[in-house]
C-alpha cells in the first residue's frame, strides 16, 4: 500500500514521504484497534456484566462494588472469618465476624443505632429455590451495635458527622460434641433510622433498599470467588438436579466433553480411513460417490433431521448421549480434509510399503497415519470445536432430559428457566463459563483455527 | 479385473464402509424419507398414516406462520448477505497489510466466530434488553452527539484547510493525506476539549432507554424489529470466519499487479476496484454461496432466542420445520415438506447467484 505514495506527478522529499508512510501506519492500526473493540467489546462489557449484582442495571457503570480491591479484601478476610475459607466463604460453627458500618448524620439528627437482622434468605429464582439449603439465621447471633467513632463531615451542602459503628456475627459452638451444620451464606439486613445516610461498610452490600435505608448483603462472608464472581457461584451451586442434588452444569460440561471426545476419536478414526481410500485407493464408482457428496453438503440438515430423529427413536437413543454421538457420525468436511491431506503426501512411500508385502490396513495404520499428525491436529481441532458448540442435534436427540443436555443446550435450559425473573447475572456467567474450555483450545492453537477456516475454504 | 486391483477395491470398500453406512442412514435415507413424509399425513403420536399427495405443501402456502417464516428467511438472508459480505470485505482490506503484530489482531477479529452460538445468543439477548449495554452504547452517543459532532466537524475542517495550504504550496495532497489527517485529529481533539472545558459543548443529559429490541412490535423495512436483532447478531458472528476467507484470498493477489497499477497512476481506491475487486471474484463467489446458505437455513440463533421475543417476529424456515415436529401434535408431514421447500429454495438460490449474481470465475 505504501507504493503508490512513491508515484507522485511531481518529487516530494523523502521526509515528507516518510512522515507519510508513519501516520498511514499509526491511522492502520486505530482502524485495527477500533475493529478490536467491535469485536472484543460486547464481550467484555457481558463480563462486566456477569460480575454484577444487577446486570440490568441503567446507567451502565464500569466500576462497581465487584471490581474495587477494596472489597477483594474485605471479601476474603470475611471468607477467612467466616468459615476459614477465604475463597468461598461461609458461615460455620466457631465463626465470629466483627463488621462495621459508617452512616452520614446530618445536622440536628442524633445518631441511632442501625438495626441488624440475620435474615432467612433462599436462593434466588429457578431451580435453586426448590432446596432446603441451611439457613445462616438459625444459628447467628448478632452482638449489640456499639458506636465507634464520630467525625464531622459534609455531604454537599449538608453539615453534619459521619457515624461509625461496629458489631459482631457469631455462629456460637455451643457444644462441641454437637453436629451443627455450616451454612453457604450469611445474609445480612441493616437498617439505619431515618434521616441517616449509608456511607460505607467492611464490605460494601449486594444491593440498598428501601431508598437506601436498608443495605442488604448476600454474604456478610461471601470469600473472594463468593463476592467478586458472585454468579459463577451460583451457577455451581444453585442449579442443580432436584432428584440427586448434584450440579447440572458440571453434568453438562461432562456431557459436553464426552460428546465432543468421542466424536473426535470417531472422526480421527473413520475420516481419516475414508479420506485414504478416496484419494489413493482403487474404487469403482469414486466420481459419483463424491457428486453426491458435494449435492448433500448443500441439503439442509431441516430436511434430513425428522428421519434421524425416528431412527434414533425407534433405537431408544432419545435423550442418550450417544445417539448425538451416532447421529454425528463422521463428518463429511473431515473427510475432504484428510482427502485433501493423503492426495498430498508422496506416492512412493506407500508404494515402498505396498512392495514390502504390508496389507492396506497395516500399512495404513504403521506408516500413512503417523505421517498424517499435523492434518489428524487439525482434524481434532476443528471437530471439538464444533461438536462443542453443537446445538441443533443437541437440541432434537436431548430434548427433556436436563440430566443429559451439553452445554449449549443446557445454556438454552438456563435461559428459559431464569430469563423470566430477569436473573442475568447467573445466565451471563453460565455463558462464560461454557467458553472457556473453547478459548483455551483458542488461545493455544490458534494457527489451526484461523489456517482452517481460509486453507479449507478456499480448496474445498 | 486383476485380482490385485479386486482386493485393492475390497479394503477400500472396507476402508470407507463406516462412512458409506453413515451417509447412507443420516443422509441419504433420511432426505429419501423426508421426502416420502412430505406426501403423507405422518406425526410422531401415530405410528400409522396415509397419502395425502400434494395437500401439505397446499396446506403450507395457505398457513400464516410458514408465509411470515419464508418471507423473513428471504429477507434475513438478503440483508445479512449483503451487509456482512461488504464488511467482511473492508474488514479483511484493512487487516491485509504488512505490520507488525497484525497476526495477533486477526486472531483477536476471530473470536466471535469460535465461541458457540449458544453462548453468544445468551449475551446478545442480555445486549438487546431495554436497559441492556446495545441501548446504553445507543444512549450515550446521543447524548453526547454535540461533542461528537463538533469534534468530527472541526477535524473535517482543520483537514480542508491544511490540504489547502498545502495545494497552494504546490503539493499535489490527497484530502485524505494520513500525515495531515493526524494534525487534524490533534487539533480536533484540542478543541473539542478546549470547548468543553468552557462549558460551551457539553454531552446532553442521558435519559433512560425506552426502545425495546426483542418485544417490539414494529417493522422495518418489511423485517420485525426483533428479527432485526438476529440480523445484527449474526452479522457479528459470521463477519470474522468471511473475512479470513477474504484475507487468504487477498493474499493470494499478486503484488505485481498493484506496483503495474501504480505505475499506471491508480489511486488506491482505483487500485481496489480494478485489481482487487476482479482478482476476488472466485473468493466472493465462495463468500456469497456459503453466506446464502448459512442465512437461509440459519437455526440456532431464533431456537435460542426462545420466548425472549415473540415466536411470529423472528420465526425462520429452518426453525418452523423444528417447532412443527415438536410442538403440538408434531406434524412430520408438514414439517418435511416445509423442509423441502427450504431444500428447493436454497438450490435455487445458488443456483441463480450463480447464473446471475457473481460467477465463479475470475475475469
Amino acid at each position: 500500500m505504501a507504493t503508490q505514495a512513491m508515484k507522485p506527478r511531481r518529487k516530494l522529499d523523502e521526509r515528507y514521504l516518510a512522515r507519510q508512510r508513519w501516520a498511514r501506519a499509526g491511522w492502520i492500526y486505530g482502524a485495527m484497534l477500533a475493529l478490536g473493540v467491535f469485536f472484543i467489546g460486547p464481550f467484555y462489557v457481558a463480563f462486566l456484566g456477569s460480575l454484577k449484582d444487577n446486570p440490568l442495571e441503567w446507567p451502565f457503570r464500569t466500576t462497581f462494588a465487584q471490581v474495587l480491591p477494596k472489597n477483594w479484601v474485605a471479601a476474603w478476610k470475611l471468607g477467612q472469618q467466616g468459615a476459614g475459607n477465604p475463597w468461598l466463604g461461609g458461615f460455620a460453627p466457631g465463626a465470629n465476624i466483627p463488621f462495621e458500618v459508617s452512616y452520614f448524620v446530618p445536622e440536628g439528627t442524633e445518631p441511632t443505632p442501625p438495626t441488624v437482622t440475620v435474615p432467612e434468605r433462599r436462593a434466588g429464582a429457578g431451580l435453586g429455590a426448590i432446596f432446603d439449603e441451611v439457613q445462616a439465621s438459625r444459628y447467628a447471633q448478632v452482638s449489640p451495635v456499639e458506636e465507634v467513632s464520630r467525625r464531622p463531615a459534609r455531604i454537599g451542602d449538608e453539615a453534619g458527622q459521619v457515624v461509625t459503628y461496629r458489631f459482631t456475627i457469631s455462629y456460637p459452638r455451643s457444644d462441641p460434641a454437637l453436629d451443627l451444620p455450616t451454612a453457604a451464606r450469611l445474609p445480612l439486613d441493616v437498617e439505619a433510622p431515618r434521616g441517616q445516610i449509608f456511607l460505607t461498610a467492611t464490605l460494601d452490600p449486594n444491593r440498598l433498599e428501601r431508598r437506601g435505608r436498608v443495605a442488604s448483603w448476600d454474604s456478610a462472608a461471601p470469600g473472594f470467588f463468593g463476592y467478586t464472581f458472585k454468579n459463577y457461584v451460583r451457577v455451581f451451586r444453585e442449579a442443580r438436579d432436584p432428584n440427586t442434588g448434584s450440579s447440572f452444569f458440571l453434568r453438562w460440561t461432562v456431557n459436553s466433553f464426552f460428546v465432543s471426545l468421542m466424536a473426535v476419536l470417531i472422526n480421527l478414526i473413520f475420516a481419516s480411513l475414508a479420506g485414504y481410500a478416496l484419494a489413493r485407493m482403487y474404487l469403482p464408482g469414486k466420481g459419483l460417490l463424491f457428486a453426491l457428496i458435494i449435492l448433500l453438503m448443500a441439503v439442509p440438515q431441516q430436511a434430513m433431521f425428522i428421519s434421524n430423529y425416528l431412527v434414533l427413536r425407534d433405537l431408544s437413543l432419545l435423550g442418550s448421549l450417544w445417539g448425538m454421538i451416532v447421529w454425528i457420525g463422521i463428518d463429511m468436511a473431515k473427510v475432504f480434509l484428510m482427502k485433501q491431506f493423503f492426495e498430498s503426501i508422496p506416492r512412493e512411500i506407500e508404494e515402498a510399503a505396498l512392495i514390502d508385502g504390508a496389507n492396506p490396513i497395516a500399512t495404513f495404520f504403521r506408516i500413512i497415519l503417523p505421517m498424517a499428525t499435523p492434518a489428524l491436529g487439525a482434524l481434532t481441532i476443528m471437530t471439538f470445536q464444533g461438536i462443542w458448540n453443537e446445538f441443533f442435534k443437541a437440541a432434537v436427540v436431548l430434548s427433556g432430559q436436563q440430566g443429559s443436555y451439553t452445554l449449549p443446550l443446557g445454556l438454552s435450559f438456563f435461559r428459559s428457566a431464569y430469563g423470566a425473573a430477569g436473573d442475568w447475572g447467573l445466565m451471563l456467567a453460565s455463558a462464560f463459563l461454557s467458553m472457556i474450555p473453547i478459548v483455551i483450545l483458542f488461545v493455544v492453537f490458534q494457527r489451526y483455527f484461523v489456517e482452517g477456516v481460509s486453507t479449507s475454504a478456499l480448496k474445498g | 479385473m486383476p485380482s490385485s486391483k479386486r482386493t485393492e477395491a475390497l479394503y477400500a470398500l472396507l476402508f470407507i464402509s463406516p462412512f458409506l453406512l453413515h451417509l447412507l442412514i443420516f443422509f441419504i435415507f433420511a432426505f429419501v424419507r423426508t421426502i416420502w413424509f412430505s406426501f403423507t399425513d405422518k406425526t410422531t403420536l401415530r405410528d400409522s398414516y396415509n397419502f395425502v399427495g400434494l395437500q401439505n405443501f397446499i396446506n403450507l402456502f395457505g398457513e400464516e406462520r410458514f408465509l411470515l417464516a419464508l418471507q423473513h428467511s428471504i429477507g434475513f438472508m438478503l440483508v445479512v448477505t449483503t451487509i456482512q459480505t461488504f464488511l467482511a470485505l473492508a474488514t479483511a482490506a484493512v487487516l491485509n497489510q504488512r505490520l507488525h503484530g497484525i497476526t495477533f489482531f486477526r486472531t483477536v477479529y476471530y473470536i466471535p466466530s469460535v465461541l458457540s452460538s449458544a453462548a453468544v445468543t445468551v449475551i446478545a439477548i442480555w445486549f438487546f434488553q431495554k436497559t441492556g449495554f446495545l441501548n446504553t452504547f445507543i444512549g450515550w452517543v446521543s447524548a453526547h452527539s454535540p461533542v461528537i459532532l463538533t469534534l468530527v466537524g472541526i477535524f473535517i475542517l482543520a483537514q480542508a484547510v491544511q490540504v489547502g495550504l498545502e495545494r497552494m504550496r504546490g503539493l499535489p495532497v490527497a484530502p485524505t493525506d494520513p500525515a495531515l489527517a493526524t494534525i487534524s485529529l490533534v487539533v480536533a481533539i484540542a478543541l473539542t476539549w478546549l470547548l468543553g472545558a468552557m462549558g460551551l459543548v457539553v454531552p446532553r443529559e442521558a435519559r433512560p432507554p425506552e426502545f425495546t429490541w426483542l418485544t417490539n412490535p414494529d417493522s422495518f423495512l418489511g423485517l420485525p424489529i426483533p428479527l432485526w436483532s438476529i440480523v445484527m447478531l449474526n452479522i457479528f458472528t459470521t463477519i470474522p470466519t468471511l473475512m479470513l476467507i477474504f484475507l487468504a484470498g487477498l493474499q493470494d493477489i499478486p503484488k505485481s499487479l498493484y506496483e503495474a497499477a501504480a505505475i499506471d497512476g491508480a489511486s488506491p481506491l482505483q487500485q481496489f476496484f480494478w485489481v482487487t475487486v476482479p482478482m476476488l471474484r472466485p473468493v466472493t463467489f465462495l463468500v456469497v454461496t456459503l453466506s446464502l446458505i448459512g442465512t437461509l437455513q440459519m437455526f440456532d440463533q431464533v431456537a435460542l432466542m426462545g420466548d425472549s421475543a415473540p415466536l411470529n417476529s423472528i420465526i425462520v424456515m429452518a426453525y418452523y420445520v423444528y417447532n412443527s415436529v415438536f410442538s403440538g401434535e408434531g406434524h412430520i408431514g408438514m414439517a418435511s415438506a416445509a423442509a423441502l421447500v427450504l431444500a428447493v429454495l436454497t438450490f435455487v438460490v445458488v443456483f441463480l447467484q450463480r447464473t446471475f449474481g457473481i460467477s465463479e470465475k475470475a475475469h
